[in-house]
């Protein structure tokens, strides 16, 4: 019997990472070469701990590859379709702390609100000739806030898998989808954050994959585990 | 072949289309998937096959014939007006069911007598539905008509921001209320963060003055010039944002409002409903009423009884380049569309016609259609 868990394998979310499971009793002690994937896991046994990239997490949780994963949240609702149904958040975590927001230009001191932006998008192409643009590696998270809860059909999603925050001024987007901790890149950027305009808190998270069945022994494990984070 | 219709829709429809003067054409199932997510919007990119060629543009599987047969038309420069017909699967991923299963239908493009082509579309989707064995008595056919909805907020004077924001909203019930529930409270809260000097150039409606301190705004931050929205639009809009928030409407436009969009009855009686409320507020409903009369005898003429249709005016579409009709036909009780159709004067220029041509057509859902009437829906 085992269970997998995986974590991100770089940079302070490791770190944190690590630091959460050891809260939880679990011991987690990379290879000395630091180029391994591999650890040495103790005061669990039947867990095996793999250092994965954040993104590559989420969408092994939703296939099912592995059992637990520490990520963001905003990688499993913008990886996993249906996440509600495929994953389930075991704990928030409490660090990695970032919101994905719409943002706009502060020169377009008319829009403050989805409602203004709505708008803005709607006579958009009468105006210009094209759909209002937005930057985002988050297409499914910006589909669903634009569309299901704010009815808005009339935009066009650019695809944007780095310094998003620059679209705008590089002409490739009119505004952006991102991700921010503390907002000043946006400001920097000559940018600001609607009112309305968070669409997700996002921390980093346990979360549990509901895609296979356990058998018994290792579903006990699982839970085991689980509530350790309780 | 695979992708054919089970033989019985394929015959009685196919002799029903030519018969009603339609030129049957044919489209590629991969489609470049821009123009769909173009015209329909984004919220399309979840529900298509997507995928990427080579050279990395967007393909999908064919989502409906609409877009095909329009492009077709426009790549032809065929002459106007002309009626396309087809009949074939369509791919759409949902959350349960097959992703595949077929449409049939006619795209009318170009008849520039509009009640007369909008009365041809239902009376030939019926005909469709009535060839395919469904019988007419056990259905529900609702028509909802946009361009009556914009005359009326046209009538009561609203602000063209409340006009426009209406307008996004019609067809989707749900937003359609919040919108009208902040009208009737006022906007003003969106104001706070208003640099107080803006607000005020904005409400002395100096609007140079405002579009010279907004283009310095946009240079510091780089933004393109001529790449995106102007300096003078925004000024614009914050000065009909302001007054449009500081205005208080008073009540009685948002009753009649409510009034006109309860209105759901037989399309036969609507006429004279439209009217009685109207006359109660001395308002002009103008050409629409015209119009929706006008069609209402055309539909009589094409044999459309319109005591078997209802009127809801609150029913639309919310996809923008829907324009006027709507219309739907389902077996009563059963919340499946078997047939839906529509007036979509905008699409044509959205895909690169120079000139507007009105449009209207419908689709049939044949799988649908065949499980509602004991025949075989599936691929035969």
């Amino acid at each position: 019997m085992t269970v997998s868990l995986a974590i991100p394998s770089k940079g302070r979310l490791n770190e944190k990472a690590i630091a959460a499971l050891a809260g939880a009793g679990i011991g987690v002690a990379t290879a000395e070469n630091a180029r391994s994937y591999r650890t040495v896991v103790s005061g669990a046994p039947g867990l095996e701990v793999l250092l994965l990239s954040a993104s590559e997490i989420a969408r092994e949780l939703r296939d099912g590859a592995i059992d637990f994963g520490i990520t963001g949240e905003d990688l499993v609702r913008e990886t996993i379709a249906e996440p509600d149904s495929a994953v389930e958040i075991v704990a928030r975590l409490g660090f990695g702390h970032a919101d994905v927001v719409v943002a706009v230009p502060d020169a377009w001191v008319d829009v403050e609100t989805m409602e203004d932006l709505s708008d803005v998008a709607g006579s958009y192409r009468a105006r210009h000739g094209r759909r209002l643009r937005i930057a985002t590696k988050y297409w499914r998270l910006t589909q669903s806030f634009f569309t299901r809860l704010h009815g808005i059909q009339s935009y066009r999603i650019v695809e944007s898998l780095g310094a998003t925050e620059g679209a705008p001024a590089a002409g490739s987007a009119d505004i952006i989808v991102d991700i921010t901790s503390t907002g000043s890149t946006l400001t920097a950027n000559h940018l600001k954050i609607l009112t309305d305009g968070v669409i997700l808190k996002s921390e980093a998270c346990l979360v549990r994959s509901k895609t296979v069945e356990r058998d018994a022994e290792d579903a006990a494990l699982m839970a085991e585990l689980a509530a350790r984070f309780g | 072949m695979s992708d054919t219709a089970p033989a019985p829709f394929q015959t009685a429809l196919g002799a029903l289309f030519e018969a009603r003067g339609a030129r049957r054409v044919h489209a590629p199932i991969i489609q470049p998937a821009d123009p769909y997510l173009d015209t329909a919007g984004e919220a399309l990119r979840r529900r298509i096959f997507l995928t990427r060629g080579e050279a990395g543009e967007h393909l999908c599987l064919r989502p409906d014939f609409t877009i095909p047969v329009c492009l077709g038309h426009v790549g032809a420069g065929e002459a106007l007006p002309r009626r396309y017909s087809y009949c074939g699967l369509v791919f759409r991923q949902r959350p349960s069911g097959p992703g595949e299963f077929f449409q049939a239908g006619i795209e009318d493009l170009g008849e520039a007598n509009r009640a007369t082509a909008d009365a041809r579309a239902l009376a030939d989707a019926l005909a469709g539905l009535a060839a395919c064995g469904v019988d007419p008595a056990g259905l529900d056919i609702v028509l909802g008509d946009q361009g009556l909805f914009e005359a009326f907020l046209k009538a009561l004077g609203l602000p063209d921001g409340w006009q426009r924001r209406l307008v996004r909203t019609f067809g989707h019930d749900g937003l359609l209320d919040a919108a009208l529930n902040a009208l009737a409270t006022g906007g003003a809260g969106t104001l706070e963060r208003l640099d107080p000097e803006l607000a005020d150039l904005a409400r002395r409606r100096e609007e140079g003055a405002l579009t010279r301190t907004i283009r310095t705004r946009m240079e510091e931050a780089g933004l393109p010039p001529h790449a995106g929205r102007s300096p003078g639009e925004v000024a614009v809009r914050l000065i009909e944002k302001l007054a449009v928030a500081e205005a208080r409407l008073d009540d009685a436009p948002l009753s009649l409002l409510r009034q006109f969009l309860a209105i759901d009855c037989p399309l036969g009686e609507a006429g004279d409903r439209l009217r009685g409320l109207a006359e109660s507020a001395d308002l002009d409903l103008g050409r629409a009423a015209v119009f929706f009369e006008t069609r209402n005898l055309a539909l009589r003429a094409a044999g459309v009884d319109l005591s078997s249709v209802r009127y809801r005016a609150a029913f639309g579409r919310p996809i923008d380049y829907y324009t006027g009709l709507v219309f739907e036909a389902r077996q009563k009780g059963s919340d499946e569309t078997l047939a839906g159709g529509g007036r979509y004067d905008r699409l044509l220029t959205m895909l690169g016609a120079a000139a507007p041509i009105p449009a209207v057509g419908f689709a049939l859902w044949l799988d649908r259609i065949g499980a509602a009437t004991g025949q075989a829906g599936e691929k035969s």
